[in-house]
């Protein structure tokens, strides 16, 4: 079925931008099925996992099935990356599997241009160095977590179980069709087969209201993101003829040319549009302002999704489609500002938040919206290998963070109430859980020397270097004290202080809610039969928290390992670490398309004062023609230096407070010295716990209007169906019997019926004009 | 011989159900659809491909000579795959009455195969008249099957159903005759040689379709706009478009299960197949000239009825609304008239009878077991009935469009099609007038008209998922006295099962939807061979709709009279 061809990417200029394709088929006479297995042993672990439901398989070989292909997809990833990928210099290619959506067409006799037009979407894929970085920790976290799911998800076994680990291969191989595609059709599929994975994964205690609407909300608002990508697939499709990224980076090398020489204003207003709706779709995806509010209520979903899908690999799919496409981003003036904005409003809104909030799930999942905005900052001060940095590194220090919080609530009978837990370091059989909280904490809150202090400071660093761009800095610095205060506030009050605690179960967590009768908690009473002979039932009956097992124990130790090497990144390669280096090399990096110009020509000057909205031009063509961009400082000092200075005493400050606040003195679990301090914040600290009514203010602006209008269309539209068309039917026989012979009764009918039509097409353009 | 085998062969089922004992009629009915659809497969091996704009498997044999009428069949690429459909829906539907309908059997299938038959015809026709005779003909064994077998409200449902549609068909069949007359009428002598030599029938008293679409083409332009409004009169009500769509939902809600999945699957693209098959082709000029209001009708009808489906709590006429948004991106491609929106609604054709079918199919499963559709009644089935639920997630997202499901290709298609058809890329309007825009299609629609129509993406997730949120997702509910396992098993109503349903799916019932299931999936991954099977058609019908949409796009104002056409001269002087 598969006609498998590799087509090599030669680069025939050093600054070619995407280089030029030479589809060289099958003259290289090898055909790289591992490519393409990385993407297919997914989807068949998808499609054993389907299998084993209908068998009513019982045990745990769907989890076994999933792993086992996951690591397999892993090792092929890892096989590919060293093979084309570890040197100084790489060169992406294409695997082409099978033809989708592709047909062409003569073009109008009349127009300029190509004489016939094509549409190839294809299931192909591009791989280069970004894409590869992406499926190596994308594959990998993805097998450690679905291993944590075999133990996390045992209480579901059957029928749950197997639903599982269906939609969650079907989540890696949309993934993997999402970051590998080569074309922006195949990417857009897999953009919305996450969210569908997302949908079933969230939903996933479909017994629960409360989960079935978060699950839903997801989906919709995700949508509205997707409508953006969307058109912004088709604007780029009518304007460079394709969709595929090669081709693409190609054609719109024009426009580059003309960024390098310093002339935006010559690039047209649409070329100038692709990246703005682009973004939207970013936005939604990866829950950025002002599409935010789906991811926090996505905890809903077990753990594990929290921390694969919620956490670690899919809400940075809006970080990799900048990344991806960031030659686009780079040729319009307002793209790239307005992503930094977002994302540093985003960042700090977000953190406000997760410092009010009590359920510690949903505390980190504020977190992640968070530190998404520190990532699109990153892109958006013109540091994409910083973003990326911060990408990798957040993946295993934030899965790390959410599947200790999951084994909290797994061992706890789904308690997740800070105010309820207390000390749980010291219980016996706890120890690996708290110190993978300790490293995942420390990361999080850029503790010197971590993984996550290094990929935080390069975009700290660059937001001062970038002219224009230190009002985002400033926001970011902030908001990097406040994420160190919430995030040990979570540590110092769960898992250090006097050991008190009480477990979740049916008639407790508000919070949260896993207190349906067939929600986790329940089910989780199930588990803990298994362990204790004598606890059978719910909360009430049994008192002892139960301690994680083997699995979740390697795998939370794996990834505090990992979270600690991922520092190593940061001094291996490069000058900015070996991500960096990587970066560099993809469709991100300034390197491949636009330096080694000829640096001959001496920069024109430029005119002072450019507002924020101007530095992406001046960046580009100072960086075309080889001359540094004037760099900004921090008190006078270079940023690159004196961040590693500023940020760590930041971060120690957020660490202080939090130590302060809610450990030290602290007796027991309820309560703590921040107690005392709230009354004097007067109601600011309720609103931030209420989220700053964001939910409220959209259900008010956008649903209740809409909802009613819905209810008048369908007042207008029943009124026909029963009034007017009642009428039709009787008029004819009226006639008839007025005008004997007459047989032209139902034209009547049809008369008034478009009289009708009229009628509400009147009342519609009437509704729609006041 | 094989398109008039695939219409006779269900006619004579009927004839025999209608003879044999009640016992046998299912038997018959489902052997009789079988073979149309072996037939259908079959006409499909044997057609040349690589020729799919012609008419082929053709035959014609004079029917009334002295009215020119002829009995004339034959199918080109777009007419063969909706024959393919409307086979593979006989068999489904058959099977999947077979415990819904206790009264009556024979009348039932033997009208059920008098519908099919009269639906292949529809496709296969090219004769105008015969093809409003299988046209109309579709309304009698739907009324029938609407007021025997319907729920509670049928009678009104059926009587709006067949007086909505065929008062709208009468006028355009005014206009085709119109169209036949102007051609009886035409002077052969001002007709250009080359067309007379391809089209012999030109200028003769005839109803042969190929003959009266050349012809249709020689038209004045304000005759084209009258033969257009009365060709939409008819067909449009069909599709439905919005205003005229208010018989739909009635109709829809109220017919037994086979009847909501043809009506959805093969009834409503009777519509939009003869939009493509005469409106384009025939009245180019006019179709160029009113496709940007048209197309408006299918964006308010995209997002009208999408709204109204978000706040419905009948479940059957949730989906039967969602056809009205459904088929208003399908008509928005059709009107973007270039090659990706036409492509895209033509498989959209396909893929909304194979997924609304589809959800029609498991609302009557539901149905059967707990004699409601209110969604307050009835919720969390997933609970109880697994696979059930997950043929409805399934088939749900393949109606939301998600890429990798059949939706996705035509509805992007569709989408794109209409964003390419504006005049403007390229003159400045979008300040691309540096570097040509590179698939840019003359036209009157353009971007926005996209983005309007695509908030109708968002709002398809809205009701589709607050529909399966509420049956299939949630706490279980089911009707009070339906607690028990079987639910099948209640006999207060007026028709007691013969064989209790199991409280999940059946044998039968997962057969009946498999065919879909695979289809929507291939579809959506491999789409390629039914894209192919329809280009040569679409290329044809785009290249007779360029050359006016580029003069329209250009002045803003209607073309001039073609050169070419003596049509003019002649219109007025027959007068």
């Amino acid at each position: 079925m598969l006609n498998l061809i590799q087509d090599t990417i030669v680069h025939t200029q050093p600054e070619s931008l995407g280089a030029a394709v030479e589809k060289a088929g099958h003259a290289h006479g090898q055909t790289d099925w591992s490519v393409a297995a990385i993407v297919a042993l997914p989807l068949l672990a998808c499609v054993l996992t389907g299998l084993c439901a209908a068998l009513r398989v019982k045990s745990k070989l769907p989890a076994w099935i999933t792993v086992a292909s996951l690591a397999g997809a892993f090792a092929l990833t890892l096989k590919t990356f060293a093979a084309h990928f570890m040197g100084a210099e790489s060169h992406p290619f294409v695997v082409h599997v099978f033809d989708w959506v592709t047909f062409s067409w003569a073009a109008d006799a009349h127009a300029q241009g190509p004489q016939t037009n094509e549409l190839a979407a294809n299931f192909a894929f591009y791989l280069d160095s970004l894409s590869a970085l992406w499926m190596l920790f994308v594959t990998g976290l993805a097998t450690l977590i679905a291993l944590y799911a075999s133990e996390y998800m045992s209480h579901d076994q059957g029928a749950g179980y197997c639903r599982f680990f269906a939609a969650f291969s079907l989540f890696v191989f949309s993934m993997a069709c999402l970051v590998m595609a080569d074309n922006l059709l195949l990417l857009y599929l897999g953009w919305e087969g996450v969210g569908l994975c997302s949908y079933l994964l969230i939903g996933y205690f479909y017994k629960k209201p409360s989960a079935v609407a978060a699950a839903k909300k997801a989906f919709i608002i995700n949508r509205i993101g997707d409508l953006f990508l969307a058109m912004g697939v088709m604007l780029i499709f009518v304007q460079f003829g394709t969709v595929e990224y090669s081709v693409l980076f190609e054609k719109a090398r024009p426009y580059i040319e003309l960024a390098r020489a310093g002339q935006f204003s010559q690039i047209p207003f649409l070329v100038k549009l692709i990246p703005c709706l682009l973004m939207g779709g970013a936005f939604g995806k990866s829950a950025q302002l002002p599409l935010y509010v789906w991811l926090p209520d996505a905890m809903e979903g077990p753990t594990p999704v929290s921390a694969l899908i919620h956490a670690a690999t899919m809400v940075t799919a809006g970080v990799f489609l900048i990344a991806r496409t960031y030659p686009l981003f780079l040729l319009s003036e307002i793209a790239l500002p307005v992503v930094a904005w977002v994302g540093a409003l985003t960042a700090l809104l977000s953190a406000t938040i997760g410092m009010a909030q009590f359920d510690i799930k949903r505390i980190m999942a504020y977190s992640t919206v968070s530190q998404l905005g520190y990532m699109f900052c990153g892109l958006a001060v013109l540091s994409p290998s910083g973003g990326v940095f911060h990408v990798v590194t957040h993946a295993f220090f934030k899965a790390l963070l959410f599947l200790c919080c999951g084994a909290v609530m797994h061992g706890f009978a789904g308690q997740l109430d800070l105010r309820k837990l207390s000390g749980v370091m010291k219980v016996p059989g706890w120890r690996i859980v708290g110190f993978g909280m300790l490293i995942g904490c420390l990361n999080l809150a850029g503790f010197p020397l971590t993984a996550g202090y290094f990929s935080k400071d390069m975009i700290l660093a660059e937001a001062f270097v970038t002219p224009g761009t230190a009002v985002i800095g400033w926001i970011l610095l902030i908001t990097a004290g406040l994420t160190a205060y919430y995030t040990f506030r979570v540590f110092f009050r769960v898992f250090v202080g006097p050991v008190a605690y009480e477990l979740g179960d049916e008639h407790h967590g508000a919070d949260h809610g896993h207190d349906d009768g067939h929600g986790h908690g329940d089910a989780h009473g199930h588990a803990q039969a298994k362990g204790h002979a004598d606890a059978h039932g719910h909360g009430g009956t049994h008192h002892e928290p139960h301690a994680p097992g083997w699995a979740i124990n390697t795998v939370l130790a794996t990834l505090a390992v990992l979270s600690l090497a991922a520092t190593g990144l940061y001094f291996v390669g490069g000058d900015h670490g070996a991500v960096a280096g990587l970066v560099d090399q993809s469709s991100a990096g300034f390197h491949s398309p636009l330096a080694h110009h000829g640096a001959a020509e001496g920069a024109p000057a430029h005119e002072a004062g450019h507002a924020v909205v101007s530095y992406v031009p001046e960046f580009v063509h100072a960086r075309a023609h080889g001359g540094e961009v004037h760099a900004g400082t921090i008190f006078g000092a270079d940023p690159h230096k004196a961040m590693y200075f500023i940020s760590a005493g930041v971060g120690a400050v957020g660490i202080f407070v939090a130590f302060w606040l809610h450990l030290a003195g602290r007796k027991s679990a309820a309560t703590s010295r921040a107690d005392a301090l709230l009354p004097a914040l007067g109601p600011i600290p309720g609103w931030a716990q209420g989220k700053w009514y964001v939910d409220e203010f959209y259900d008010f602006l956008v649903r209740k209007p809409l909802w009613v209008l819905s209810h008048i269309f369908y007042l207008i539209d029943s009124y026909l169906v029963d009034g007017l068309v009642d009428f039709i039917g009787a008029a004819p026989r009226a006639a008839g019997k007025v005008i004997r012979p007459s047989q032209s009764g139902e034209l009547h009918g049809y008369a008034l019926g478009m009289a009708g039509g009229l009628v509400i097409l009147i009342v519609i353009v009437a509704l729609v004009a006041t | 011989m094989l398109l008039m085998a695939a219409i006779l062969i269900p006619l004579v089922s009927a004839v025999l159900i209608a003879a044999a004992p009640e016992a046998r009629a299912k038997t018959i009915a489902l052997l009789g659809t079988l073979a149309q659809l072996v037939i259908a497969c079959y006409a499909a091996t044997v057609f040349d491909w690589s020729f799919s704009s012609r008419a082929q498997l053709g035959m014609s044999v004079a029917w009334f000579e002295g009215l020119g009428v002829s009995l004339s069949l034959g199918a080109d690429g777009v007419s063969l795959v909706l024959i393919l459909l409307t086979g593979l829906l006989g068999p489904i539907c058959v099977l999947a009455s077979s415990t819904a309908i206790t009264t009556r059997i024979r009348t039932y299938y033997a009208w059920l195969l008098v519908l099919q038959a009269a639906m292949a015809g529809v496709f296969a026709a090219r004769d105008v008249i015969l093809f409003y005779i299988c046209f109309e003909f579709t309304l009698i064994p739907m009324f029938i099957l609407i007021s025997l077998w319907g729920s509670t409200n049928r009678r009104k449902a059926a009587i709006k159903f067949f007086l909505f549609t065929f008062t709208g068909s009468v006028v355009a069949l005014a206009g085709l005759v119109y169209v036949t007359w102007f051609n009886a009428t035409l002077d052969r002598g001002a007709v250009p040689q080359v067309i007379l030599s391809q089209n012999e029938l030109l200028g003769t008293w005839t109803f042969d379709v190929s003959t009266l679409i050349t012809a249709g083409q020689m038209m004045s332009a304000s005759e084209q706009a009258w033969v257009l409004l009365a060709l939409m009169a008819g067909f449009a009500v069909k599709v439905p478009l919005f205003p005229v769509h208010t018989w739909l939902p009635l109709a829809h809600t109220e017919a037994p299960t086979a009847g909501s999945v043809i009506l959805a699957g093969v009834l409503l693209k009777l519509g939009t197949y003869a939009i493509y098959r005469f409106a384009l082709p025939m009245v180019p000029e006019a179709v160029a000239l009113y496709a940007p209001h048209l197309s408006m009708l299918c964006v308010v009808g995209i997002i009208y009825g999408g709204l109204i489906c978000w706040v419905q709590t009948d479940v059957k006429k949730l989906v039967a609304y969602s056809s009205v948004a459904h088929l208003g991106f399908c008509m928005l491609g059709m009107f973007a008239l270039n090659n990706t929106g036409i492509t895209g609604s033509i498989l959209y054709m396909v893929n909304h009878g194979l997924s609304t079918g589809a959800l029609f199919l498991l609302i009557g499963m539901i149905y059967e077991r707990y004699h409601t559709r209110d969604m307050n009644q009835l919720g969390g089935l997933a609970a109880k009935m697994p696979v059930w639920a997950t043929f409805m997630v399934f088939f749900t997202m393949a109606s939301v469009g998600l890429p990798g499901l059949n939706g996705f290709v035509s509805e992007f298609l569709c989408l794109l099609g209409a964003f390419q058809a504006s005049s403007s890329w390229g003159s400045g309007a979008w300040g691309s007038d540096i570097e040509p825009v590179a698939a840019a299609t003359p036209g009157a629609l353009g971007p926005w008209f996209a983005m309007i129509a695509g908030t109708g993406m968002i709002i398809a997730a809205m009701y589709l998922l607050y529909m399966v949120g509420k049956v299939v997702w949630g706490p279980l509910k089911t009707p009070h006295g339906h607690a028990g396992g079987h639910a099948g098993h209640e006999s207060s109503g007026a028709d007691d099962h013969p064989a209790p349903l199991p409280t999940d799916l059946s044998g039968r019932e997962i057969v009946t939807l498999m065919p879909l299931a695979v289809l929507c999936l291939v579809l959506g991954v491999y789409p390629k061979p039914l894209m192919n099977a329809i280009q040569g058609s679409v290329d044809q019908t785009v290249a007779v709709v360029r050359e006016p949409l580029r003069t329209h796009a250009v002045t803003g104002a209607p073309a001039k009279p073609a050169p070419a056409s003596p049509a003019n001269t002649h219109g007025e002087g027959a007068q």
